[in-house]
């Protein structure tokens, strides 16, 4: 009976997938073309219209961006609906949640979030942007642990998608954000402590010197090796929030930058997941470095690399600096 | 040296950015010996300063590289030329344009500007005699409407020299 109207969503649908693949090409052009003509013969879908967004978004079109925008929250004001209707429906929590974070209404966005994460467990949307509600919300190593959770749910799901890019960018500026709050206060105890150190340590000099009028020259030497001593304690206590090169074996040979989801060949080399997989599609099926041949279902999580990475990411937090 | 297929370039992109101001930093604390970066604001065109190695036929000559960087850099190969005078060399034409393998067909990401660049000083310390190409002149013309080496189709022949 509703034949006509079905085959008219699974168009719409399959409309979508197009504009995002193109999307992801960086095609605006055709993607907004497949999003205007999914929009076309679905206009209640919200997706339709903040994917379209998210071209005009790229093109610097804000103009167009807003109008998108407003259209699919005045569309998911009736989402609403949908969840009293089907309330065991994650994505309509999700979906209502994206429509607050646009808005700016965080706690809104909290409270969705977790509505369906409770109802799905894996939904990365849901830790994704539960994790920005919390940041927002300056409750940050929850917010840290939640968008962890979204990256990891994301790289099992779709390791090299634009999702899980995203999510991998607030992750390392929220952390790169703690490491900047958490060493700002370290150094400044630091520089406290040690000025008391100073003044304590001339103190006492002073103290010894006015008992023993002798041996003037031998005091003062010890004196300003022992500052120097103090000072160099000082200086090697701090010396892990100076940002310094990233040592070579935790960086891809590709990238030059830090690993975050490493692979190993069958060469025994290690290469950044995402851009060794884009080498095999577009370069060719072999080892950058050995130039033997490779095929993508050899590569093998690195984890004792990964491991070592997040210890040093854990101790030099300035790492997290992208660009 | 403006060819059609630089002026038409597009930008950057964020991992090839990235990845070249990695290289860059990575250079001006250890520069390939032989070799000057000519210091300019453009991340996607360097200029090279060659000194012909000594005790080989390019002592004490100075030639240029310029150096082109894809969108998608590392993904696609720099496109390198000298920019004449070029050396007389047997694999080096007189537009400038190097056929060497791994600027072309054997490319892979692994390699950077200053792999690239070593392994031009060692085609040129290598060579046997001062000369061009046999088929220099017909190369060059073909190349007059300003086409890129990357769309040449080589042959790479000979990897003694």
């Amino acid at each position: 009976m509703a034949k006509g109207v079905i085959s008219a969503s699974d168009q719409a649908e399959q409309l979508k997938q197009d504009g995002n693949l193109y999307f992801k090409k960086n095609r605006l052009g055709a993607a907004i073309d497949a999003y205007t003509e999914a929009i076309t013969l679905c206009p209640n879908v919200p997706v339709y219209w903040t994917n379209r967004a998210l071209c005009h978004r790229k093109r610097n079109d804000w103009k167009r961006v807003e109008e998108d925008c407003l259209k699919a929250i005045q569309l998911d004001h009736k989402s609403v609906k949908a969840i009293t209707l089907c309330p065991n429906v994650p994505v309509y929590w999700t979906n209502r949640a994206l429509c607050h974070r646009k808005r700016n209404d965080w706690k809104r966005v909290e409270e969705d979030c977790l509505k369906a994460i409770q109802l799905d467990h894996k939904s990365v949307k849901g830790h994704y942007m539960l994790g920005l509600a919390l940041l927002q919300r300056e409750k940050y190593a929850e917010g840290i642990k939640s968008l962890q959770r979204a990256l990891d749910l994301g790289r099992g799901a779709h390791p090299n998608s634009y999702m899980v890019e995203e999510i991998w960018q607030e992750l390392a500026t929220a952390k790169y954000h703690e490491w900047e709050r958490d060493s700002t206060k370290r150094s400044w105890d630091l520089r406290n402590l040690e000025d008391s150190c100073e003044a304590a340590l001339k103190e006492k000099h002073s103290r010894d010197a006015s008992k023993e009028e002798d041996d003037r020259d031998e005091a003062t030497d010890s004196i300003s090796e022992q500052l120097a001593a103090l000072k160099s304690v000082f200086s090697k206590a701090a010396e892990d929030d100076v940002p310094i090169d990233i040592p070579d074996y935790l960086c891809c040979k590709i990238t030059l930058d830090i690993f975050r989801d490493p692979v190993i060949t069958p060469s025994g080399l290690t290469y950044e997941r995402a851009v060794i997989l884009d080498h095999l599609e577009k370069v060719g099926k072999f080892d950058p470095i050995t130039r033997e041949t490779l095929l993508p279902s050899q590569l093998i999580p690195n984890l004792a690399i990964k491991e070592a990475v997040e210890a040093y990411l854990e101790k030099h937090g300035w790492a997290y600096k992208m660009d | 040296m403006t060819s059609a297929s630089a002026s038409s370039r597009k930008a950057l992109s964020k991992i090839a950015t990235n990845r070249l101001q990695k290289e860059l930093m990575e250079w001006q604390v250890n520069p390939p010996t032989g070799f000057k970066h000519k210091v300019t604001d453009n991340l996607q065109r360097w200029v090279i300063e060659v000194h012909g190695a000594p005790g080989t036929l390019y002592s004490n000559e100075v030639f240029q590289l310029q150096v082109d960087f894809p969108e998608h850099y590392p993904m696609e190969a720099p496109q390198v030329i000298f920019v004449p005078p070029a050396p007389l060399h047997p694999h080096i034409y007189s537009n400038g344009h190097i056929c060497l393998d791994i600027l072309y067909d054997s490319w892979s990401p692994a390699m950077t500007v200053s792999s690239v660049c070593i392994s031009i000083l060692s085609m040129l310390s290598s060579s046997p005699a001062k000369q061009r190409p046999a088929d220099d002149e017909r190369y060059v013309k073909n190349c007059r409407n300003g086409r890129s080496p990357k769309e040449t189709r080589w042959w790479f022949h000979d990897d003694k020299v």
